[in-house]
């Protein structure tokens, strides 16, 4: 639990208040240079009006930012345990740490997710003075890093993994504790202390203490490195700028459509939508499409329309590929105040597949990307680590900041109910597939029904077609008051609906 | 949908309101008269934010119709959007499967007083 006094609390709302205010007056004082809104002159004494809030924005965004940091625990680090007992599993991968090429197998693994988190002092959103998503765009991160997750499993070499995958940092793990004295002294892993956002990449001291597995390579990195242009390719898609067709700027510019706003809260399944807005939207990614399950039914001659080419009314380009891959997005909600516990062996198994790419939901209130599990704990992705801004503009920019060296765990008994479920299917005969082994996944709940399901046909043979002519016009007849109901106001509500 | 003018009575949950009794008397006495519907309690999620009260609470169902059917009418008395969330939970834990009749679930899930009881909700918000 992250525990916050309540006078730290109030601080930092304060901070944000005034931030807000003071971001709002910046940009108008800088748009009167750059568009000429206002008379282009401005006197000497505005322009230091200007850049003063500027400077005091910054400062804020940076306090605002190191606050988050100490609140969620990226400042004063905490060790997360592994055991070398049961195997980890990430995506469908599974390890069993009780070897150090294990640990660097998992190491690769969870390295090479691709993570999204809080950035500050990017350009404002649109229509907005927000120039951080720190404090409120948890989901959006979440989100984005499912469909990273998705693009990578679309666009890369089969299990690809970053050949420069940092060492990981703040773990400990059971297999190196009792062997070695060396590392007896609480210091199972090197642990380098975060030089995140400072740019350095985090290398191995060159001292003696290395630990040998780190160095081994294996034999596909050759296949990983020549995939890196694409890896960075990827990433940029994800830029905090405008022209990023899956940035923080044009997904709250696709919310904007579900009522959003950039500063609001997003829930997964909004966030689902969003996705699949964006993607049908971009050209970066013609050969994809997102489908969105609807009340926790997967149509599959819904996805197969989405997908088979073939059906389409567009003109045959032969470059194009018949089937498009598609990542199924499924939003639910297992439970009411709290996860249902009968569903975390179908989380479970869920997360052994090979095709699923994770969960996008998290803590109450506190969204996290989901991607794996030990025992009673799962693996996540914590978006709430504020990092500046990226150019990702700029020809061989750091990569550093887009992947996560530090594995962490929560108990699934701390799980928010409301979750979207992501899978990815690259092409018809993985769908067919995909389907089976999630059905499968599905029927292992020890509840009596599944969480979703997947049925034949199109979403609009199961609505209300057979039922119109009952519920068309008068949708419903009520029955008579009975003898029970008393006031006007207490009957209408006790009377039964007839359907 | 009109806002109702909701005393504490009647924000308290159904089976609170009623007697064990009552309760069972109620179903009894509408089941003899339409023993081919199913009657179900229809409540929104004591800490729901998005989506509105429902103008009614007690439903007489056919056997035959299915959960899709059934979300989907409650959906449009909601005037609800495809893509909003919307999950109906089963004696307010477990997801029903879509393609259930609701006889099926009235089967597995009745309540001792003989109605089924019915949750809906959302999803939550995530901000911190």
């Amino acid at each position: 639990m992250n525990s916050v006094s309540p006078s730290a609390a109030q601080y930092v709302g304060l901070v944000m208040q005034d931030e807000q205010v003071e971001s709002w007056r910046q940009p108008a004082l800088e748009r009167q240079g750059s568009f000429g809104f206002r008379a282009p002159q401005v006197s000497d004494a505005s322009r230091e009006a200007a850049r003063e809030p500027d400077e005091m924005d910054k400062v804020k965004a940076k306090l605002m930012s190191a606050w988050n940091n100490v609140k969620y625990g990226w400042t004063i680090k905490t060790k997360t345990s592994f055991n070398k007992i049961s195997p980890v599993t990430v995506l469908g991968h599974s390890y069993l740490l009780n070897s150090e090429d294990e640990v660097e197998r998992f190491r690769r693994d969870f390295v090479s997710r691709i993570w999204l988190t809080y950035r500050r002092e990017f350009s404002p959103l649109e229509g907005s003075t927000w120039t951080t998503d720190c404090g409120w765009g948890c989901m959006l991160r979440s989100g984005q890093m499912l469909l990273a997750q998705g693009l990578v499993v679309h666009l890369m070499p089969r299990d690809w993994a970053w050949p420069d995958a940092q060492q990981l940092t703040d773990v400990d793990f059971e297999v190196f504790r009792p062997r070695s004295p060396v590392r007896a002294g609480g210091v199972p892993i090197p642990s380098f202390g975060s030089l995140r956002g400072s740019g350095s990449p985090e290398k191995l001291p060159a001292s003696g203490q290395a630990p040998r597995y780190c160095q081994r390579r294996r034999p596909e990195s050759a296949k990983d490195r020549q995939a890196e242009p694409i890896h960075s390719k990827l990433i940029t898609w994800f830029g905090d700028q405008p022209s990023a067709p899956f940035g923080v700027h044009q997904l709250v510019e696709i919310g904007k459509s579900s009522g959003k706003k950039a500063g609001d809260w997003y829930g997964p399944s909004i966030v689902a939508h969003i996705l699949r807005k964006a993607v049908a939207k971009t050209s970066v990614a013609q050969t994809l499409a997102v489908y969105v399950a609807q009340d926790c039914t997967v149509y599959k001659e819904d996805v197969v329309r989405l997908c088979d080419l073939s059906l389409s009314q567009r003109p045959a380009d032969p470059s194009n590929q018949a089937w498009k891959s598609v990542i199924i997005l499924v939003p639910v909600r297992l439970g009411g105040e709290a996860l249902n516990p009968s569903y975390i062996e179908c989380v479970k198994n869920i997360l052994k597949l090979d095709c699923c790419i994770g969960v996008i939901g998290g803590k109450p209130k506190h969204s996290l990307y989901f991607i794996g599990f030990q025992d009673e704990q799962l693996l996540y992705l914590d978006p709430h680590f504020c990092q500046p801004v990226v150019d990702v503009a700029q020809a061989d920019f750091s990569l550093e900041s887009f992947h996560c060296s530090s594995p962490k765990k929560m108990p699934f008994s701390r799980m928010d109910p409301s979750c979207t479920i992501g899978f990815y299917a690259k092409n018809k005969k993985d769908f067919e597939s995909l389907c089976s082994a999630v059905s499968m996944a599905l029927s292992s709940s020890k509840e009596k029904y599944p969480i979703f399901t997947f049925v034949e046909g199109q979403g609009q043979d199961y609505g209300l077609e057979g039922h119109s002519s009952n519920h068309g016009g008068p949708l419903a007849h009520i029955l008579p008051p009975g003898p029970l109901s008393r006031s006007n106001n207490r009957r209408s509500s006790e009377e039964f609906v007839f359907l | 949908m009109p806002p109702l003018d909701r005393t504490p009575q009647q924000n308290r949950p159904f089976k609170q309101r009623k007697s064990f009794a009552t309760r069972k008397q109620e179903v009894a006495g509408i089941r003899s008269k339409f023993p081919n519907k199913i009657p179900v309690i229809i409540e929104r999620y004591e800490k729901e934010k998005y989506l509105p009260p429902l103008d009614k609470t007690k439903f007489l169902v056919p056997h035959e119709l299915t959960m899709t059917q059934f979300v989907t009418i409650i959906r449009n008395r909601m005037a609800l959007l495809p893509s909003q969330a919307f999950y109906l939970l089963i004696n307010n834990s477990g997801l029903a499967s879509m393609s259930l009749t609701m006889a099926q679930v009235y089967k597995d899930h009745q309540d001792e007083d003989g109605f089924l009881y019915m949750t809906y909700a959302s999803q939550e918000m995530f901000g911190h």
